[in-house]
Parts: C-alpha cells; sequence; structure tokens
C-alpha cells in the first residue's frame, strides 16, 4: 500500500480527461486525502492534447509529483507523449488498440476498449470518460458509492436520461474491469484522515480569500489564464452585497478600481501579464496619489501576447518596477493554493493599511491547480485597515500630512469637513499641484518610508518561511509557486545526505531584509530557482544584497521539476565538497 | 449682495492658471453657480478629471477633487459613483483627453449608464501642450504637429455621444453663461449618465474653431418642442452643417448601472445565502 499516488490521465481536448481528474479530486477529498494537481491547456478552444497530473496523499504535500504511478491514456498520441514520465514500476492503463513502442518490464499495462464500450455498448462516445472512471473504481479501490453520488449531482440537471447513461457507463467501466482485469499492481486510492479541507484552484482560492478579506468592488477584463477569479467573484461576491463588473479593457478596469478605493470601498481587479503592462501607468498614479488597490497578476509565458496557456514567472521586474518614475508599491507572490487565499487578504491588509497599490502575482499552474486546502485558515486571514481623520470643521483638510508616520490619515468622499484633492501630480500637504525641489523630495521620501514601515510589520512575520535543514551550507531563495517542487527537492536532497535550506519570501517589495541577511550569512551557496529566462528574482537579490546567486532558471512553460533543482544541490554540494575535501555519503 | 457671494462656498481658493481670456473662466463660473443652486454639499461632491487644461479645473473647487491621468476620468468616475451612490459625481475634461486617449471609455459608460455628468469642454486643441491638434480641430489645419495640414476628419462630440446612447446629451458654449448653467443643473439632475459638450474657445492656440463671434453669429438655441427622445432629430441638429444648435439634444430615462448592479445582487441572493460560510461549502 502507497502512502502517496501520483496519478496522470491524458488525451485529447474534449475527450472529458479534466473531468476524470477532477472526479478524482473530488472523491478523494470527501475521503479526507491531501492533493495537489497539475493540468496543462491546449492553446486551442476545441481538439488538441492535454491532460491532469493528480497527486494523491495521506500527508500534506507541496507539489503534483514528477514523475507517474499510475498512467492513464485514451488514445496513441498520449501514450507515445507520456509514456517516458512513468515509473520503473507503474502502472499503464489505456485505450485497448494504443501500442506501445517499448516496454519496461517493471510496467503493468491493462488495455481497454472505452472507445467501443461507450460507441456500441452505451451508445455515447461522450460517456467514455465515465467507463474509464468505472475501470478506474475497480483498479485502484475507490469507492463507488461517492463516485455514483457524484456524478448524480453532476449530471441531475440535464436530466434523467443522460444521468441514466452516465451511470450506466460507470457500471460497465467497473464490470469490464472485475471481468478481464485482474489487479497485478499495488496501488490504492491512499488512506485520508479527518480534516476540515476545501477542494479549491488557486483561482477560486484568489477570489474567496479576496471574498473574506472584505473586498466590495472588483472591476476586470477577461484574460487568459486569469479570468476565472472574475467569473467566480461575479457569481458569488453580488451575494455579499459587492459588485463585478467586465470593463472594456484593464485600464478602466484598473482605474474604476482607484475610483472605487478612493471612494472608500475595498477594490481588485485580477488580470495576465498583458493586462498588468496596461495597467502601469494607473498604477503610477496610485502609487502617487496613495490610493490602496489590490491587482492580481496570473503570469503566463511572455513577452506579448506570448504563450497565453503555459505557466512563467517573468513578470517579477514588471511588478516591481512597472510604471515611469519612482513609485513604490507592494509586491507578493504566494506559493501555493492556500497560500493564494492568505496572501490576497495580505494584499488587502497592506495595500488599507499603507494606501498603496499591492501587486499579488501567481502564475498559470497554480491559478489552474486544484489542491485540498485547511478550512481554517479562512478563520485567520491578515487583517488590517485604512487610517480615517476626523477633520476639523473650517480648517482645511491636510491629507499628505507630512508627520513622524509615513502614512496620513485619509478621509473619504462624504466625510464631513475632508474635502481635498487627490493627484498623480506632485503636490503638497494639501493635495495642491507643487513642482519644487523640496516638496518633490520630501513627498517621495514620505512614500517610500511607507515601505520600510511594512517591512518590519508584525503583520508580515508570517509570511516569510524556512524549510529545510537549518546547518545547510547550500540555501535556496525562491519565489511563488517554484517554493513547491523546492521543498520537494530538499527532501530528495535531504535522502540523499546533503544538507540545503531553504527562504520563501511571500513579500518581494520590500524584501524582509532581516531574515534574508540573516540566512545569506548562514549559507556558502545561493541558489536561485525561478520561471523566466534572466533570472529576475536573482537580479534583484544580486542588486540588493550583493550576494553571489546561482541561477536556475527555466522557460518551458510548465513548473520547475524537483530533479531540476536536486541536480543544482548536487552541484553546488560537490564543489563545496571539493573546496573542504568533504565526502558525503549518497543514498539512492 | 449675498447672492452674489454664494457662489464662492464653492471656490476653493486656489488660483486658476488659465490663460487670461481662456473660456474656461466661464464654465468654471457656471459650474459653481449651478452647485450653489443646486445646493450640493461640498462633503459629497466630487469632480473626477483628467489631463489637460480643462482637467486642472478640480484644484479651483471645494469638493473632493481628483486630477488623475490622461483620459482616465471616465472609469475613475465610474468606481467612485459605485463604491457610493449618494455621492454627486461630475467629471471634466478636454477634447483630447476625451476623444482621443480617452476615447475608447465614452462608449461604456454612455451604454452603462453610470450616473454621472461629464463636462467635455470643447476647444478644439491641444492647450497644456502648447498648440497641437485635438480631434475636434477643423478651421485651425496647420498647428505644430500638422503643419501642412490635417490628415482626420474632426470627431463631432455631441453625435458621438448620441450614437453611442447617452441618456442626456446637451450641448452649451462658455460664453453664454447663464445657458450653460442650467444645462449644467439638468445634467446633474439627470438620473444617468449626462453628457455636455461645452465649446470655448483657446486664447493662446486656437481662437478660430471656436471664435466666439462665429459661434455666436451661427449659434441657435434648440427650441422647445424639440423631443429629446428623437434620438435622429437629435443627431441631425447635432452634425447640422449651417448652425450651431445649443440646448439639451437627448434626454431618456433608463436604468443606471446602480440599478442594474441592485438587480444582479438581487438575482445573485435569490441564487444562495451571503455569508462566507455558505461561499466556502461548495468547495468543502
Amino acid at each position: 500500500m502507497h502512502s502517496d499516488l501520483i496519478l496522470r490521465i491524458a488525451g485529447e481536448s474534449g475527450e472529458g480527461v479534466i473531468t476524470i481528474g477532477e472526479t478524482l479530486c473530488k472523491i478523494a477529498a470527501r475521503e479526507g486525502i491531501h492533493i495537489v494537481t497539475f493540468r496543462t491547456f491546449p492553446a486551442e478552444i476545441k481538439g488538441g492534447a492535454c491532460m491532469i497530473q493528480v497527486r494523491l496523499s495521506e500527508r500534506r504535500i507541496p507539489y503534483h509529483g514528477e514523475r507517474v504511478d499510475f498512467l492513464v491514456c485514451l488514445n496513441q498520441e498520449a501514450v507515445e507523449e507520456n509514456l517516458p514520465n512513468l515509473k520503473e514500476h507503474g502502472v499503464l492503463l489505456c485505450e485497448a488498440e494504443c501500442e506501445l513502442a517499448e516496454k519496461n518490464p517493471g510496467w503493468t499495462v491493462y488495455k481497454v476498449p472505452f472507445d467501443r464500450i461507450a460507441t456500441r455498448e452505451i451508445g455515447s462516445r461522450i460517456s467514455k470518460n465515465i467507463v474509464v472512471l468505472g475501470t478506474l473504481s475497480h483498479l485502484l479501490a475507490l469507492p463507488k458509492e461517492t463516485i455514483e453520488k457524484f456524478i448524480s449531482e453532476k449530471f441531475a440537471r440535464k436530466g434523467k436520461a443522460v444521468l441514466d447513461h452516465n451511470l450506466d457507463a460507470l457500471q460497465r467501466g467497473f464490470d469490464f474491469g472485475q471481468r478481464h482485469l485482474a489487479k497485478k499492481d499495488s496501488y490504492r486510492l491512499p488512506k485520508g484522515s479527518d480534516w476540515k479541507r476545501l477542494l479549491m484552484t488557486g483561482n477560486e482560492a484568489i477570489a474567496a480569500g479576496a471574498a473574506a478579506a472584505g473586498m466590495k468592488y472588483f472591476f476586470g477584463y477577461p484574460i487568459t489564464p486569469a479570468s476565472e477569479i472574475m467569473e467566480w467573484l461575479a457569481v458569488h461576491l453580488p451575494k455579499m452585497g459587492g459588485v463585478v463588473l467586465q470593463t472594456e479593457d484593464e485600464i478602466s478596469a484598473i482605474c474604476s478600481v482607484a475610483g472605487a478605493s478612493w471612494a472608500g470601498g475595498k477594490s481588485m481587479t485580477s488580470t495576465s501579464g498583458p493586462g498588468l503592462s496596461l495597467m502601469s501607468e494607473t498604477i503610477g498614479l496610485l502609487s502617487m496619489a496613495e490610493i490602496p488597490a489590490v491587482i492580481v497578476d496570473s503570469q503566463r509565458g511572455g513577452p506579448s501576447t506570448g504563450m497565453p496557456t503555459k505557466t512563467e514567472q517573468s513578470d517579477l521586474f514588471l511588478a516591481l518596477y512597472g510604471s515611469h518614475g519612482d513609485a513604490p508599491r507592494a509586491v507578493m507572490a504566494p506559493t501555493s493554493v492556500s497560500d493564494s487565499a492568505r496572501v490576497t487578504a495580505l494584499a488587502f491588509a497592506v495595500a488599507e493599511k499603507y494606501q498603496l497599490p499591492v501587486i499579488v502575482l501567481v502564475d498559470q499552474a497554480l491559478s489552474a491547480r486544484l489542491e485540498t486546502v485547511e478550512r481554517q485558515i479562512f478563520e485567520r486571514l491578515p487583517q488590517a485597515s485604512r487610517v480615517h481623520a476626523m477633520p476639523a470643521d473650517g480648517v482645511p483638510f491636510v491629507r499628505y500630512q507630512l508627520g513622524e508616520s509615513a502614512v496620513s490619515p485619509t478621509a473619504v468622499p462624504g466625510t464631513p469637513g475632508g474635502e481635498h484633492m487627490v493627484t498623480g501630480m506632485e503636490h503638497d500637504e494639501r493635495g495642491n499641484f507643487a513642482c519644487d525641489d523640496e516638496t518633490h523630495t520630501a513627498m517621495t521620501v514620505k512614500r517610500f518610508r511607507k515601505l520600510a514601515a511594512l517591512e518590519s510589520d508584525p503583520l508580515l512575520s508570517e509570511f516569510c518561511t524556512r524549510l529545510g535543514d537549518e546547518d545547510g551550507e547550500i540555501g535556496i531563495v525562491t519565489w511563488g509557486s517554484s517554493a513547491g517542487p523546492v521543498e520537494e527537492a530538499l527532501g530528495v536532497a535531504k535522502a540523499m545526505g546533503i544538507s540545503a535550506q531553504a527562504i520563501i519570501p511571500r513579500v518581494l517589495n520590500p524584501l524582509p531584509h532581516k531574515q534574508l541577511k540573516s540566512f545569506f550569512s548562514k549559507v556558502k551557496r545561493i541558489i536561485v530557482p525561478e520561471l523566466n529566462f534572466l533570472g529576475q528574482f536573482a537580479t534583484l537579490l544580486r542588486s540588493t544584497y550583493r550576494v553571489p546567486t546561482i541561477s536556475l532558471t527555466k522557460i518551458k512553460g510548465v513548473p520547475l521539476a524537483p530533479s531540476e533543482i536536486v541536480e543544482k544541490i548536487v552541484e553546488a554540494d560537490s564543489m563545496l565538497s571539493a573546496r573542504s575535501k568533504k565526502v558525503y555519503g549518497r543514498v539512492g | 449682495m449675498e447672492e452674489l457671494d454664494k457662489p464662492c462656498e464653492y471656490l476653493s481658493g486656489v488660483c486658476p492658471v488659465w490663460c487670461p481670456g481662456c473660456g474656461y473662466y466661464g464654465i468654471l463660473s457656471a459650474l459653481v453657480e449651478a452647485f450653489t443652486e443646486l445646493n450640493l454639499p461640498t462633503k459629497e461632491l466630487t469632480l473626477i478629471s483628467g489631463i489637460g487644461c480643462s482637467s486642472r479645473l478640480p484644484y479651483f473647487v471645494k469638493a473632493y477633487g481628483f486630477h488623475s491621468i490622461h483620459g482616465r476620468g471616465l472609469p475613475i468616475a465610474q468606481g467612485v459613483k459605485t463604491a457610493n451612490p449618494h455621492l454627486t459625481v461630475v467629471a471634466v475634461g478636454g477634447d483630447g483627453d476625451g476623444l482621443a486617449i480617452g476615447g475608447g471609455h465614452l462608449p461604456h459608460i454612455a451604454r452603462n449608464n453610470v450616473d454621472i455628468t461629464y463636462l467635455l469642454f470643447n476647444n478644439a486643441i491641444y492647450g497644456m501642450t502648447k498648440g497641437q491638434f485635438s480631434p475636434t480641430t477643423v478651421l485651425y489645419p496647420v498647428t505644430k504637429t500638422s503643419p501642412f495640414g490635417l490628415a482626420g476628419e474632426a470627431i463631432n462630440p455631441s453625435a458621438l455621444a448620441i450614437v453611442y446612447g447617452a441618456s442626456f446629451v446637451a450641448r452649451g458654449f462658455s460664453v453664454k453663461k447663464e445657458h450653460l448653467k442650467e444645462l449644467i443643473i439638468q445634467a446633474i439632475n439627470h438620473r444617468g449618465f449626462s453628457f455636455v459638450e461645452v465649446l470655448s474657445s483657446c486664447s493662446s492656440f486656437n481662437t478660430t474653431d471656436m471664435n466666439v463671434a462665429r459661434i455666436i453669429k451661427g449659434l441657435k438655441m434648440i427650441p422647445e418642442d424639440h423631443n429629446p427622445q428623437d434620438a435622429l432629430e437629435a443627431l441631425r441638429l447635432a452634425t447640422d452643417q449651417k448652425k450651431i444648435h445649443l440646448g439639451v439634444l437627448v434626454r431618456n430615462q433608463r436604468p443606471t448601472l446602480e440599478d442594474k448592479f441592485q438587480e444582479m445582487r438581487h438575482k445573485a441572493r435569490g441564487k444562495g445565502a451571503a455569508n462566507l460560510e455558505a461561499l466556502l461549502a461548495q468547495f468543502a
């Protein structure tokens, strides 16, 4: 019995591949099993190869797994594409007609005429995926009643005929397995435990996290891979008294956010790289006028239209610096689905408290992946609010007061005596335009002091984590969703006898200087894995801390594999060993 | 004399930066007089602008003011009104701000019928950048960036607003202050998106297109019997080449964006409870 099962379903888009994977996830989640998934999207609307990988485990897992235990292929192309990723003792379940170019002696292969069962016996080609699910429930000992219940819920809306078709398909798939497939492998659904979990995607976690943080006004423009954030909110935010409006473009979206936020409402937009590029000018305005706003960027392959359905972490520079002039903003990056909810809530707390724009960077893989999330995180979300002034009668309101605190109390429209100007022009304390050097300097310093204050704010204390061996000489600094494969790689390295550690800041601007400096003082090598060509985060670290970094970059449109990170760790380790003539034992 | 002093309640005390002879003084004057007549509390008055000479106006008025970036006053105003429907929201901007760089927003604010008032100051020139042609320049074709004449035809702002479906469209003239004041009052009172084109001469860079003597000679007040729900007739008046028609061109009633939001909230609530607990249940 394995405590961990990595399963991949591959086929053509439109064959119901994703439905099989998601159904498995829902069933497993109800059993209390931990789940992380990864799925690819073809660039076409219909057709094209697609796959979903589902990792199921008894314990919390940071990554969807590299090579797979159990591969399900619905056509020949899927076999050819995915077979190299099957582990040595893995299982292949495929369409009966599929041929294998080579066969590893350790593999178990089950062939099932899914197509024939669906078209001839059931008379409905589109029910093929449910036949597959039936066979899987035999092979993996899935709780069949739960699947039946789930299918009933899913198809009830489509009428009795469709529901019956699908229940029939499930039974036939199961029966075929029982009759013809003697179980020859040892893979089963891992054991579950009783914990309060939710099953959601990164985009859903962001949307729900924002709603939980009290966000009321959402303006956005559809874009892959961020649209699901707006789509979820469009359904649910109005129930909570909020508003979702699809605007004519991203500029209008961020400007509407600026207006709604200035008028006092917690406001947000979500987009991907092309949209963030368009929003850059307004981000400068928000920074200059000191207006809170949360902007989520689900990164995809760039530049320009790039690779819309592929993942990348190449918008870091844009998020950090995009907009002309010196325009301070906070930048954050969650590492997982549950982290996405927490960091989104943190973004609102920081935006409101410090009156500045906050950009949250996720990426396509994180946006789309399903993961089990602890229910409790929604009860412990970070909170902070805007400081409101109590304007005195008859005295002009001083909006941008220069004082001990860099944050000046604000008055939202409607507040008596609080009438004032906000402006994208350089301005004095009253908000009137002023282009003299003293004012520009004082106000620029004021705006940047907010970041300095934020850096040591206890709000952020839980948002920088250390992983691995505290004495490890090899250090890894990473950001966003690359943290998952890093955590996995640390485990592998440890098993190999290499001592390494990692630090993962969720706030990338301002960086957690104390923690990073302390980390850099302890390690001898610094590896920076990330998904872009330039090594943007490594560049940031080098320029900020003047430390040498080993940049590990990848632009293949998919997340880093733990083995790629392990390779770098081993490389760094052998360099260190050569120096100190130290010899490490190796395992595995 | 009390009556005369009253408009000053709405002046911030910041001295306008406009050139001597600029038509915008007349518009500012009409605007604060309209505010006075409507007796709007300054705490609930918001003035939002983009970039350009006209967009400086919010500094000069006692209100909550937002001087933003080029062309983006309208979506910002949409956000303000969305977050607090009790506010009186007035957006101001010029012909370059509203029809060139920001031209993509107008149709959408109009079709959303956001309950705001938008004053488009049309002086047919870029004044703040000192004399380049704008989308409404016609009679003064040789400018700093069009030394050999204009490449494109001019846009007719009121006609555009009519075609875009603005629920209130009017045209005024900065010199006709009383008339303009009345138009602004009607625009603010109108529930929905009110578009007011204000013709105004630029004393420094283009005195030809909006030449006061020429406009006075050519203007014609829209007769009382004009049916403001007749969009085709309104379009005929707005595009008339012989006369410059001033007054209310279009006025009709339809649900505002806020009305739609209320409707959406109502429909959404019919589909489920409104707390986080219930929202998270779908992921359990």
